[in-house]
């Protein structure tokens, strides 16, 4: 259906999703000004973990109760993969040029992807992921289906949850503190280190949430996935203001929304009928992309970052 | 709101006419906020040619944030900066390119390129070969570059490095380090030069060293703004001194005159004066607290001073 | 019991000779050594299989084929190192620097490569039965040839605090190698004879390389090669030959190009000239990414894109007959097309992020490459205009036709045949030749001086009146350009032109991600650094066939281990070669990439 409320919640939906795989990227960022480009594939391996787990279970478990294990474990993997790449990887680099932590980054983002592709069984192909058994839930104006009610729980909960976390909870204000100046932090007896490791903790986890929305929502899991969507999830952080977690959540559903629009309107638009539907929206994410920096490029709700003249 | 009262000064002994009299810097009412922090508050300053001015204060009074708005590192939020009568612009390579040269508190060389290299980016902006230049060849090409080398090791040998020329930055004694810095500086051929603390952690030879250095700048015709914390160097050099305290200027005059104004001493020293910039927000803060401490009870205003309780 | 008596130690004050791995006696190790460089060499003139099974014609006595050859080389070279670290006259010119950690290095890589040899054998062969005599004695002499070498005293004597003592710090130490002293400046034409020699060397090497018919051979290849160049460093002979050629720059370029150009004639079978066009592209490309990331150290990650932007335009305007367009344009015509649409794109993408913080240019130039693959993939009738006719791509692109000389045909030129793509391969190297002029004028000159400055400390280079903004944009631009001109007769090349060759990563270069690990793991910021990454990155696949699948995983791994452990590449900077300048200054930085702030 074309009509603009299904398409509102289509880009919603689809908005929430990029949020929280963009609250990781602007988690780490406003901290160390690192672009992971690995958070996608730690957003990849959570839904391989998902659906491993599900595989575990005995046989026509109830996806609803097999839920609460697939998250579980599901973060658990990304955590392991975020926290690994932060000691091993990254945190050797810090205090070095900024092009080698970004360089291997990449590195480790083709490694992460091909390390599925070549050891996961079957990993060369889609795996498909279980999917809730029923109709679409029909609200009138639009429809959404089964599985993406998780999503429409889980993404709220999780920034409500998060927000208290980095407001209320010492660990939270002391990654406040990290994030806007992580040399005076040190001073006041703040573990920047164990600060870092959460923040990279914490993005994961959201990462494994998103990609279990993601699973259940598209019905299955490659190793390509965690590519276009951690591309699009860092034009969300950037649109909502690198380094502001609210941001990161607002730029992603602008950005879903964007997406929905142009995939069911832009043909209507004269002389660009050729430009919309699904092979196009990527380019005008893109689109938007390059107009927020040049227009805003602080983001919707400004930035957060270490000022580090 | 201004409490302050600046004493005004003796005319500077004019130096040596080398290039055109006349005023040089002209800083009026200039004004960094960063939201609620206001860093720098109205401060006016001029700077004539031929002068050596320093601008001293205690730690986080404000001097770099200054130097930075008048250089377009920061624009400023309040206030205008001229040059010669030209109102400056807000980026910095305009700045330098006026006129005004700066060095820097904490080294900001080019780590990993040669002494030589670093002057002749300095020249940067007193050339013009472009990449099609570059590309090309011209003879005009082979000129200018022999030209700048010429010009950069004239500067080198006038600070002393010039036996280091093809030496990394990075590899220099921290002296020679803070000389080549203001031989990069210099190489703008500037009217105007900012130095931003040039004896930090020097010796006391080094230090005689760099007042000569800057002696020999102010004879070639450049002005010279300075921030300082060696008072000795002030009293030596400058023909006048600002200080700035929290963000305000307090007092500028001649180095005795200011050396022996009991405010500096103080502002120096945190012990609490009248008429101290930022009194007023201290004493909301102490009314605030006094607030939450005693209830309901409405205390005091905040004035009078509490024992041994700095700014 | 006995009272204790004081066993005589050794004077620890006095910095003695540092032991290697294995603590030998001087003499014992020495004579290890060169027995076993000696029985290796002795054993590679022996048959070491019986079967024609493993390739390379191991089989018969007296006739080094295939890896012997290699071993050959390796076991030759250790013996005269070994022999020059004894001071055996006439030989000292080899080891101006350090004496045994050279002999170290190529006993580790003849070792390596024989052994590896005789394991192949036994693999492939199924048990070490099938060995001959040949193959037993080359194993063992190899393996007292490591003994020998691992027992040699370090070069250099050990921190006098902290010496070295455990196993792995004395391995490690026996790697270090004293610096040279300067050495004597020859008459000119001495030198430009080194040179030419060298160069002359060089080219035969990666002949051999190209040329390497089946996968172990070229690991042996790697093998041999690899360990002797770090030999070749360590030794010094590397820092002496820096200095011979910093001194007659000009003529080491003109010797390189003669020795590129002199490559296809070389070359009997088509196949391994087709390489080299295929290499050279890559090459090409990405010496130009090294404009923007290793002089203005601007990160793009969508590099491959320009290189498409530029083969679209000529191919568009080839004449082909699947092109949209109905024109044919002269070369010439072709390659400003190309240009110019590149540059377009580049100023396009570089205007708006150029201004912000460096890391935004990432993600835009990242989104952009596939942007650029999704749209002529889009662009074919049905879900787009059709512009560049969609997935299929544009094929036929037809031959080139300069001065009446037709690129596809073969032609024989001074008895030397030249078939389609030694064509393409010289007139690639002109292009070649451009893109290294181009990025050696901008280098030494005001602008690559700038952007040196911008890259070291942006903010105090706009201090010192740089227009960062302006620069930068210029470096991304002209970055843009030089890919797309090479696009231009990439297009004809492979004549056809399809998206899937512009992806961020795949098996086959190029690719933006091959192309940033070319110009990283070469070394950014010099000439030869891109060019040896590219051919490394290029024949490694290419001739691995066999790891067909981890080919990209251990890609991903390799990236990760070289930020770690060698950032700065194989090929160092010129200025950490700033200690052969005449200051005589020895005081230079291990490394280009350092660590830690000021």
């Amino acid at each position: 259906m074309n009509d603009l409320p299904q398409q509102l919640a289509n880009g919603l939906l689809l908005g929430g999703l990029y949020g929280l795989i963009a609250v990781g990227y602007t988690m780490v960022y406003g901290i160390v000004q690192l672009i992971n480009f690995a958070h996608g594939e730690i957003f990849m391996i959570g839904g391989f973990g998902a659906l491993t787990a599900y595989l575990w279970l005995p046989e026509n478990t109830s996806l609803v109760i097999a839920l609460p294990f697939m998250l579980v474990f599901a973060v658990a993997c990304s955590v392991l993969v975020g926290i690994g790449a932060e000691r091993f990887a990254y945190r050797p680099l810090r205090g070095g040029p900024r092009l080698a932590p970004l360089i291997t980054a990449i590195g480790l983002s083709i490694a992460l992807q091909q390390a599925i592709w070549a050891f996961y069984p079957d990993g060369t192909k889609s795996r498909s992921f279980p999917q809730f058994h029923g109709e679409s839930l029909d609200f009138g104006a639009f429809t959404i289906g089964r599985g993406d009610l998780f999503l429409f729980v889980a993404a709220p909960l999780s920034m409500i949850g998060l927000g208290f976390f980095v407001s209320k909870t010492r660990t939270g204000r002391a990654m406040q503190a990290t994030s806007q100046d992580p040399d005076t932090a040190k001073l006041m007896g703040i573990n920047t280190d164990r600060i870092i490791v959460t923040a990279f903790a914490i993005g994961s986890a959201f990462a494994a949430v998103a990609a279990i929305a993601h699973g259940l929502k598209y019905g299955e899991v490659n190793f390509k996935m965690g590519f276009i969507a951690g591309l699009k999830a860092f034009t969300a952080a950037v649109l909502g203001g690198i380094g502001n977690i609210y941001g990161a959540m607002l730029g992603g559903v602008v950005l879903g929304l964007a997406e929905a629009m142009a995939t069911a309107y832009i043909q209507d638009i004269p002389g660009m009928s050729q430009l919309g539907g699904g092979s196009w929206k990527d380019v005008w994410a893109f689109v938007l992309l390059i107009l927020v920096l040049l227009l805003r490029p602080q983001g919707l709700l400004g930035e957060r970052v270490a000022d580090r003249a | 709101m201004n409490h302050m009262t600046t004493t005004s000064t003796t005319p500077a002994t004019p130096g040596p006419a080398a290039g055109p009299g006349g005023t040089v810097l002209e800083a009026t009412g200039v004004t960094m906020r960063f939201g609620g922090l206001t860093a720098v508050r109205g401060v006016d300053l001029t700077v004539d040619s031929g002068e050596i001015v320093g601008l001293i204060g205690p730690n986080g009074a404000g001097k770099t944030t200054f130097f930075n708005c008048l250089t377009g590192l920061y624009v400023p939020t309040e206030g205008t900066v001229k040059y010669r009568g030209t109102v400056l612009p807000h980026r910095s390579h305009l700045v330098t390119k006026a006129g005004v040269a700066r060095t820097f508190q904490n080294i900001r060389l080019f780590a990993n390129m040669t002494v030589l290299e670093n002057v002749l980016v300095g020249r940067h902006t007193r050339t013009k070969e472009g990449l099609w230049s570059a590309l090309l060849r011209g003879p005009g090409f082979r000129k200018a570059e022999r030209e700048s080398e010429e010009r950069a090791m004239e500067l080198l040998e006038f600070t002393g490095l010039d036996t280091k020329r093809d030496h990394l930055a990075r590899n220099l004694a921290y002296g020679e380090q803070r000389k080549l810095e203001i031989a990069r500086a210099l190489a703008s051929e500037p009217g105007l030069l900012l130095l931003d603390e040039p004896t930090a952690g020097m010796n006391p030879q080094e230090t005689m060293a760099t007042q000569e250095l800057v002696r020999a700048i102010r004879r070639q015709g450049t002005a010279v703004l300075v921030i300082e914390h060696d008072m000795r160097f002030i009293f030596n050099m400058c023909d006048r001194v600002a200080v700035l305290v929290q963000g305000e200027k307090l007092v500028e005059g001649s180095p005795q005159v200011v050396q022996s104004d009991e405010r500096v001493v103080a502002a120096y020293l945190g012990t609490p004066f009248e008429g101290e910039p930022g009194e007023s927000e201290a004493a909301e803060v102490r009314a605030a607290e006094a607030r939450e401490a005693g209830g309901t009870s409405s205390s005091g205003s905040g004035e009078g001073k509490k024992e041994g309780e700095g700014k | 019991m006995t009272p204790t008596t004081p066993t005589a130690t050794a004077d620890k004050t006095a910095p003695g000779p540092v032991p290697g791995l294995l603590k030998l006696p001087a003499h014992i190790a020495r004579w290890a050594t060169l027995a076993g460089a000696t029985g290796v060499l002795l054993s590679t003139f022996l048959a070491w299989t019986w079967t024609a099974a493993f390739p390379g014609n191991l089989t018969v006595d007296l006739y080094p084929g295939g890896l012997q050859v290699l071993a050959l080389t390796g076991a030759l070279l250790t013996l005269l190192f070994a022999l020059s670290a004894q001071g055996v006259r006439g030989l000292g010119w080899l080891t101006p620097g350090g004496k045994h950690s050279p002999v170290l290095l190529l006993a580790l890589g003849t070792a390596a490569t024989t052994l590896y040899s005789v394991a192949a054998i036994a693999q492939k062969l199924g048990g070490l039965v099938n060995l001959e005599p040949g193959g037993w004695i080359a194993g063992i002499a190899s393996v007292v040839l490591l003994v020998g070498a691992l027992g040699l005293p370090a070069d250099t004597p050990g921190d006098a605090v902290r010496p070295p003592t455990s196993p792995h710090q004395r391995l490690l130490h026996s790697f270090k190698a004293p610096t040279p002293e300067r050495g004597p400046v020859l008459p000119s034409w001495a030198e430009i004879l080194i040179i030419a020699a060298v160069v002359g060397a060089g080219l035969e090497v990666f002949a051999y390389g190209i040329s390497t018919p089946y996968g172990e051979l070229f690991i042996g290849y790697l093998l041999t090669t690899g360990f002797a160049l770090a030999a070749i460093t360590r030794s010094g002979l590397n820092r002496r030959l820096s200095a011979v050629t910093a001194r007659h720059r000009n003529v080491t370029v003109a010797a390189a190009f003669i020795a590129a150009f002199i490559f296809p004639l070389t070359q009997t079978s088509e196949a391994y000239a087709t390489l080299g066009a295929y290499i050279l592209i890559f090459a090409t490309v990405a010496l130009g990414l090294n404009v923007v990331v290793g002089l203005a150290g601007l990160l793009d990650l969508g590099y491959v894109a320009f290189l498409g932007v530029g083969a679209y335009a000529a191919a568009l305007v080839s004449g082909s007959p699947y092109s949209t367009l109905d024109v044919q344009f002269p070369f010439w015509a072709a390659v400003l097309t190309g240009i110019g649409a590149s540059l377009v794109f580049g100023v396009v993408i570089g205007a708006p992020t150029l201004r912000l913080r460096g890391d935004y240019l990432a993600i835009v130039t990242l989104g952009f490459g596939e942007i650029f693959r999704i749209a002529m993939q889009n662009m074919d009738g049905t879900s787009g205009p059709n512009v560049t006719n969609g997935p299929n791509g544009i094929p036929n692109i037809p031959d080139l036709e300069i001065l009446g000389f037709n690129l596809g045909e073969e032609h024989t030129i001074l008895g030397f045949e030249l078939g389609r793509f030694s064509n393409y391969y010289l007139l690639m190297l002109i292009f070649t030749g451009i893109v290294v002029l181009v990025f050696r004028r901008s280098d030494q000159s005001r602008i690559g001086r700038a952007w040196v400055a911008i890259r070291e400390d942006e903010t105090a280079a706009r201090a010192m009146g740089i227009n960062a903004f302006r620069l930068k944009l210029m470096a991304f631009a002209l970055g843009a350009t030089l890919a797309g001109m090479a696009g231009t007769v990439q297009a004809h090349v492979t004549f056809t032109v399809t998206p899937t060759q512009y992806k961020f990563v795949e098996v086959v270069p190029p690719n933006s991600a091959f192309l940033l690990a070319a110009v990283i793991l070469g070394g950014m910021g010099t000439v030869s650094g891109p060019l040896i990454g590219a051919a490394l990155l290029y024949l490694i696949p290419e001739k691995l066939e066999f790891m067909a699948e981890y080919q990209l995983l251990l890609f991903g791994i390799a990236l990760v281990l070289l930020m770690r452990f060698r950032p700065e590449g194989l090929v160092a900077d010129r200025r950490k070669q700033l200690e052969f300048h005449d200051t005589g200054q020895l005081d230079v930085p291990k490394a280009g990439l350092t660590k830690a702030g000021v």
